[in-house]
């Protein structure tokens, strides 16, 4: 087994370890055992930067594969199904070592960050214990290998996440919100194992390497529109989990939970491990199922922007920003920007916690005042917390010199790309979403930092029978008197100070690239390339060219095996049983060849033609992605100054006079309403109708048939008692009348008897000589 | 002689059913129990006529000895129906038959 595979097993088995101690022990430990949560999460993080470490920085090799598995349970040969044999295993990659890290250093920022914030808090040791089941289920989908173990992890990560969002659970609110993740989830789960068993039934198997070596070898026995079902239903998953269209409706309510494991699951890693599952399954999505995935996440992106604008809980701005973000990130993996997707993950969920954590930071300081109208003027009082939070909302924005511009700026060059490669009018719908979001994600984002840290504190604003508006809080903390604390608002400790200032800085560019205007040029998307597809745009084109890779000849490695990338490697080190260290040293050396022949960046040729227009089409767009985005994001911005700032156009009338639009907005486009009149009044309708059933008609039948066995007990009881009975009186009654009849000749007189005698013997002559007679 | 020479088998048993007839209309018309018995003798020497008679004029000699059978059967017969008869009146204070009714029904 390699080093880091053992490694990789002990960063996903100690936060689980944290959960046993803690679940069980922390009443008894010192401070709950919040120290352990922390150390445990602190070794685990020292771990994975180890692993990244050494598959990143050392190796930066962008096909470096480790991978290791054994039979988990072997059904043998199961009666119409075949051969069922689960396998669990691992697979280190790039991005596997980038999502470890970032995922336990997120998690790890998020416990100490919580030391502060639920201090004093009643199930205090419960919190710490619920984050580490939390980050144990998380680093499992990240380390799966095969699609059973991440469904198994998958549900995990969603039972945590209602866990967590419920942990005010004698609050309603809390409740119903947890209630409406977890179903949602559960309608994209549905759709998500149903996409499985459809691979599986094909495959027979549950192995992401397998099944995309046999789709590769054109196996797949049913017609291309299966395939695209299974994309699309594999897809479901991502769309529950990431908060998609259809799904989204949950991430907003999930705000209910305490700020950090927003940051934490419906920011940074939970969220966006719908987005690293579709990355995973990336190959095998058809044209027609990444069109579809494409369309939503942009419109995904452009819904949640607007919904944004309007909304005053300074949480729910962010979640919706998040739903948006999400959105980018689909569309770039549904316009086949896969680095640039992945990349947008990762610099989000840094961002994206930092600005979550500033919140908590800014709702902990304001005694759980959420609504932005009554903050303002906070920059005074929490220096630090203000310049994270501004430095991570520009990040958001999309700024030049932040991460955030390198990496939204690739989605967006890919979205362009796609649009100019498949020459399509509505394909262009794409790309303009996207830029228009950009511009309205600067300018909810420059009115939210209006609003908390500039003007005055409008905290005296507050209507004192809104006084509970605070969704935040916890026991510890009673309802203080707002109006007097406006004053005494004070920065937050160094244990929530310090996390805030670690994820800022990884927003910076230099963390990623070089070049601040070009993310392709830094280690993360070379490091991430776009895998090639194993479907083919166009059918059995792509099988010569991957059979041939698989044969493992040197030459053809080095002439088409280099732009297959992680592919030709796998396959290779799958079908030949090959160590898989040996055949990605095999590749490393290959990719050095290929890396001083074409250059670090864009290296990728694609030999499927659909991929490689639009990666050349993505090129070219990068230039004038950058130009429109950075006009949208000024342009967002600046409406935003002239609205909040000058105070040229009044945000109240104007809301007035478009006072539809702003409803609509305000409302978040009635989604949860119709939702309501829809699927809810639906299944209640459904539900009544069963009920109906239920109680006139299975009930029926069950009383019926009780009133026929009654009315047949009736006339069986009848039937004995008068046919059965009655022969048996009437038998009596004859004998006793008979006896009656003839007990009158037995005088007991002897003479009597001789008369009798002598009538019977006189009657016997008569008779006897009558016959003789005749 | 001649007048006995006459007397043929339908004598016999003329006298015989004469004797019977009698017998039983004792038997079922007198109250006392001695009475019937004595009309159950003559009953039996009805049957003892014709067995005789029979036997004389078939020239067998079973006749005479089944009627010898019937008198000493007739003797035992007596002697027990007698014995019956005191045993009756020693509990009914009387012989008269119509009034011992007790097997009724």
């Amino acid at each position: 087994m390699h080093s880091l595979i053992q490694l990789s097993i002990a960063v996903l088995l100690l936060p689980l370890l944290s959960f046993v101690i803690l679940i069980f022990f922390n009443k008894r430990l010192p401070r709950r055992g919040d120290f352990i949560g922390v150390g445990i999460l602190g070794t685990t993080f020292a771990l994975s930067l180890y692993i990244f470490w050494s598959v990143v920085v050392q190796a930066y090799d962008p096909a470096f594969r480790v991978a290791w598995d054994f039979t988990w349970i072997d059904f043998g040969n199961v009666p119409g199904v075949g051969p069922l044999e689960i396998k669990m295993g691992i697979v280190i990659d790039n991005l596997t070592a980038i999502m470890l890290a970032m995922v336990t250093l997120i998690s790890f920022l998020v416990h100490l960050y919580s030391t502060g914030y639920m201090a004093g808090d009643k199930h205090y040791g419960r919190f710490f214990a619920y984050l580490g089941i939390f980050t144990f289920s998380m680093l499992g989908i990240v380390l799966s290998d095969n699609l059973f173990a991440i469904y198994i992890f998958w549900e995990l990560v969603g039972l945590s996440s209602y866990l967590l969002i419920g942990f005010y659970f004698e609050k309603d609110s809390a409740a119903d919100a947890q209630k409406k993740a977890f179903l949602a989830n559960r309608v994209g789960d549905i759709g998500m194992w149903l996409g499985i068993l459809i691979l599986y039934s094909q495959f027979h198997t549950f192995s992401y390497q397998e099944i995309f070596a046999n789709l590769a070898a054109g196996k797949f026995g049913m017609s291309e529109a299966w395939l695209t079902a299974a994309g699309i239903l594999l897809f479901m998953g991502c769309v529950g989990k990431s908060a998609q269209f259809p799904l989204h409706v949950w991430l907003p309510d999930a705000m209910e939970g305490p700020t950090p494991v927003s940051a934490l699951i419906h920011a940074a890693t939970m969220v966006a491990a719908g987005v690293y599952f579709v990355a995973r399954i990336f190959v095998l999505l058809t044209a027609d199922a990444l069109h579809v995935i494409a369309f939503i996440g942009a419109f995904t992106a452009f819904m949640a922007a607007t919904i944004a604008i309007t909304q005053h809980d300074i949480k729910r701005v962010l979640a919706y920003s998040t739903v948006s973000q999400l959105g980018y990130m689909v569309l770039g993996l549904g316009v086949g920007a896969y680095s640039a997707a992945l990349f947008h993950l990762v610099t989000h969920a840094f961002f994206k916690a930092c600005l979550f954590l500033g919140s908590g930071a800014i709702i902990h300081a304001m005694h759980h005042e959420q609504d932005m109208r009554w903050m303002g003027g906070l920059r005074k009082n929490m220096p630090w917390t203000f310049a994270t939070f501004t430095l991570a909302t520009l990040a958001l924005a999309g700024l030049p010199l932040t991460s955030g511009f390198m990496s939204k700026d690739a989605i967006l060059a890919g979205a362009i790309g796609f649009a100019n490669a498949e020459g399509g009018g509505i394909y262009y719908l794409i790309p303009f979403l996207g830029f228009f979001s950009a511009m309205l994600t600067a300018f909810y984002m420059g009115r939210q930092i209006w609003l908390v840290f500039f003007g005055e504190s409008r905290t005296h604003l507050k209507p004192a029978d809104d006084h509970h508006h605070g969704h935040d809080a916890h026991a510890a903390h009673g309802h203080d008197d707002h109006h007097e604390e406006a004053h005494g608002v004070h920065e937050v400790a160094w244990n929530m100070r310090t996390p805030l200032v670690i994820l800022a800085a990884l927003s910076i560019f230099a963390v990623y690239s070089p070049d601040p205007l070009d993310g392709a040029k830094g280690w993360f998307m070379s490091m991430v390339p776009t895998p090639e597809t194993v479907v083919g745009s166009a059918a059995g084109e792509a099988q010569p060219h991957e059979t041939s890779s698989a044969s493992g000849n040197a030459a053809q490695l080095l002439a088409e095996a280099i732009p297959a990338g992680t592919h030709g490697a796998e396959t290779d080190a799958h079908s030949e049983g090959v160590a898989s260290e040996a055949a990605s040293e095999e590749h490393g050396s290959a990719a050095a060849v290929h890396g001083t022949t074409h250059g670090e960046a864009h290296g990728h040729e694609f030999s499927d033609p659909r991929q490689a227009s639009i990666a050349h089409a993505a090129h070219e767009a990068h230039n004038p992605a950058i130009v429109i985005s950075s006009i949208m994001v000024v342009l967002g911005i600046s409406l935003a100054l002239i609205v909040y700032v000058f105070r040229i156009i009044d945000p109240d009338k104007t809301a007035q006079s478009i006072r539809p639009l702003y409803l609509f907005s305000f409302n978040k486009w009635y989604w949860d309403e119709i939702y309501q009149a829809t699927f809810i009044r639906g299944s209640l309708v459904i539900s009544k109708v069963f009920s109906w059933f239920d109680t006139n008609i299975i009930d029926g039948i069950v009383n019926g048939v009780a009133v026929v066995t009654k009315k047949v007990a009736f006339a069986s009881g009848g039937f004995d008692k008068y046919v059965v009975d009655g022969t048996v009186n009437f038998t009596a009654f004859f004998v006793n009348t008979t006896g009656g009849i003839l007990k009158k000749l037995q005088t007991g007189k002897v003479q009597t008897y001789v008369v009798l005698l002598m009538l019977a013997v006189i009657g016997y002559f008569v008779y006897y000589f009558t016959q003789l007679i005749s | 002689m001649e007048l006995i020479t006459n007397i043929g088998l339908n004598h016999f048993l003329t006298i015989s059913a004469l004797l019977f007839g009698f017998g039983l209309f004792a038997v079922m018309t007198r109250k006392n129990a001695i009475v019937i018995l004595m009309g159950v003798e003559l009953i039996l020497n009805a049957a003892n006529i014709n067995f005789l008679a029979f036997s004389k004029f078939n020239g067998g000699m079973e006749g005479v000895m089944f009627s010898l059978f019937v008198i000493v059967l007739a003797a035992a017969e007596a002697a027990i129906a007698l014995a019956i008869v005191i045993n009756i009146y020693k509990i009914f204070r009387s012989v008269d038959v119509s009034s011992i009714d007790t097997m009724k029904e």
